[in-house]
């Protein structure tokens, strides 16, 4: 007989209610996670959406992309020594739109690569989220230090660096604006292990960004909370579960004194888990994807399938935990205790 | 027949440092078929005699001897088999299951005894046995809508779907008045009769003595008097 079923169905209240702090608290997990990886998205997409690779900086550069300069002939040597790698330079600054208004933009320009956005001289490709700024394909826009103008050639979506939209421009009017002959950056995609390069230092992807001032300690704090969170649930979910059997500790013992084996209560209280779990789970999933799709451009919101379905496993696999632990007592009870406690 | 004894059963009980013994060693054997009776003032050792024969808690020492083997030496799990297939309990309460119907709280009792008969043939024992009982009318209710001597028919008729060889009953009739109690009392024991089961009861209720094959009678964790009723009025 499916003792859970038949328990589930008859106290739909109390199994509703369990069911919606699962619900809720997960739903909070997704959430906050969601938000710190779209804070991390938007901190550092055009880094984060690179390819697994190597950048190389100068090695007196105190690991600040900012001071390095990198040897013209050295970079050429890189450059030739593998396929589709490329020098880059950014920097922070401003643009001016039409009525004379500020746009701050990371400025980026590259050498000839598919990884890169690349445009003519006098020519400018944005990042998607300068559309809701009002700037259309077409528009002039212009920065003080640069004598000429820029011509908004089109956008491209998720590239952000330390939180400003990226400016793809051409390396002469790069090297206008700032005065420098050399690129600050190489970047050798599909390199997993840095080569030895006379006076430069190499950084995977992830030690790159986390010389990019702020990020670090940004994404440190997210991943704090978010664990936080789902250790916290956790423990949430056993008190929860501790409390419902130590409520059904009369009806253990006697579902024991008439007979019934430890492993079938245990199963029991495995089905109605993962049962009450799996739909809760299930349904805030089913909800962060919605807002997921809607969520205004302004919330920087990114959770992916996999995000969602780790922090469901992690939360499945503690939530079982818990509540094997609590049932630790189911294997305790005496049939006669509830049977001394009077009517259940 | 002799199929169930009990030889020099003794239980001790510590609370903190203090050591009491509420069983001093009890001897006695129940008769296939027959319905005995334990009597004796409150705390003379009933209950405990009653719990530690029935298996549902071990004695400090001596034997309890059923079909020939000694459960105060068997593992938990082979009391278990036996409690949940030999074995039917009564008690105060009826301890119903809250969230099974009357019909489902019997379909369980099956299950646990690991019942040879098909669903098809459970269900129509359910109703056999409901009707005997008294309770087929109620089959899809569920124990909060039942009355209290509602209750403890259904209990018994879990106590009895399976067939068991001995039914425990520890006061079944204590928390029902005067007349519901007797209705409960000779329904067990014209159904344990006719079922053949053999019946271990504690019991305050003076007037169920007459129709039990034997009275025992206990004062403070001894046997005072084993005696058929007959011989005594
Ligand atoms: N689990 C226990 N721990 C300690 N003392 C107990 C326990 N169970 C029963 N007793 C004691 O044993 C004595 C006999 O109890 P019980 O068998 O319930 O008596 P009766 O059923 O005859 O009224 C009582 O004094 C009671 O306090
Ligand atoms: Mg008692």
């Amino acid at each position: 007989m499916n003792l859970a079923w038949k328990e589930v169905k008859k106290n739909k209240l109390r199994f509703l209610i369990l069911g919606s702090i699962i619900f809720l608290i997960s739903l909070l997990t997704f959430i906050i996670s969601g938000l710190a990886n779209g804070l991390s998205q938007d901190n550092a997409a055009l880094v984060k959406d690179l390819p697994d690779g190597q950048f190389y900086m100068n090695a007196d550069a105190d690991e600040t992309y900012n001071l390095s300069r990198i040897d013209r002939h050295i970079q050429e040597k890189l450059l030739t020594s593998q396929k589709d790698v490329a020098a880059l330079s950014i920097q922070m600054g401003f643009l001016n739109d039409k009525n004379d208004k500020q746009q701050s933009v990371a400025f980026v320009t590259s050498t000839e690569s598919k990884m890169f956005e690349n445009v003519k001289p006098g020519e400018i490709i944005l990042d998607r989220s300068m559309e809701d700024k009002g700037i259309k394909a077409g528009d002039i826009l212009t920065n003080n230090q640069f004598s000429g103008e820029f011509m908004v050639k089109g956008f491209v979506d998720q590239k952000k660096f330390s939180h400003a939209p990226v400016a793809f421009i051409h390396i002469e009017n790069y090297k206008e604006m700032y005065r420098v002959g050399e690129m600050q950056l190489i970047f050798v995609p599909g390199q997993d292990k840095a080569q030895e390069a006379d006076g430069l230092q190499s950084f995977s992807k992830k030690e790159f960004l986390d010389t990019i001032p702020s990020y670090n300690a940004e994404q440190m704090s997210l991943n704090m909370i978010v664990w936080f969170l789902v250790v916290i649930s956790g423990m949430l979910f056993a008190i929860f579960f501790y409390m419902m059997n130590v409520q059904k500790i009369a009806l253990y013992g006697i579902l024991k004194a008439i007979g019934l084996k430890t492993s079938a209560l245990f199963k029991m209280m495995w089905t109605q888990m993962l049962f009450i779990t799996g739909i809760a789970l299930g349904l805030s999933a089913a909800l962060i994807q919605g807002f997921n799709m809607f969520a205004p451009e302004e919330i920087p919101f990114r959770l992916t399938i996999e995000t969602i379905s780790l922090l469901s496993m992690v939360f499945f696999i503690i939530g079982f935990i818990g509540a094997t632990l609590s049932g630790v007592q189911i294997k305790k009870i005496e049939p006669l205790q509830a049977i001394q406690q009077g009517e259940v | 027949m002799e199929f169930f004894t009990v030889n020099e059963l003794k239980k001790a009980f510590t609370n903190g440092e203090v050591k009491e013994e509420i069983l001093k060693g009890i001897n006695l054997s129940l008769k296939k078929g027959e319905m005995t009776a334990l009597v004796g003032a409150s705390g003379s050792g009933k209950s405990t005699l009653l719990t530690i024969a029935a298996g549902l808690q071990p004695a400090s020492d001596g034997q309890i001897l059923f079909e020939g083997k000694n459960i105060n030496t068997m593992n938990q799990e082979q009391i278990r088999k036996i409690r949940a297939s030999k074995f039917g309990f009564v008690f105060q309460f009826a301890h119903l299951v809250p969230f099974l119907t009357v019909e489902e709280q019997l379909m369980l009792m099956l299950d646990v005894s690991e019942s040879r008969l098909n669903k098809h043939e459970q269900k129509s024992e359910v109703n056999r046995i409901l009707k005997l009982v008294g309770m087929d009318h109620r089959k899809t209710a569920y124990p909060s809508s039942l009355s209290g001597g509602e209750k403890q028919r259904v209990a018994f008729a879990r106590a009895i779907i399976h067939q068991p060889m001995v039914l425990f009953a520890d006061e079944p009739t204590a928390s029902l008045d005067s007349k519901r109690s007797k209705e409960i009392m000779s329904l067990i024991r014209d159904l344990t009769k006719n079922l053949n089961i053999t019946t271990l009861m504690v019991t305050h209720d003076e007037e169920m003595l007459p129709y039990t094959d034997r009275i025992i009678k206990m004062s403070d964790g001894l046997i005072l008097q084993n005696f058929e009723p007959q011989a005594k009025s």
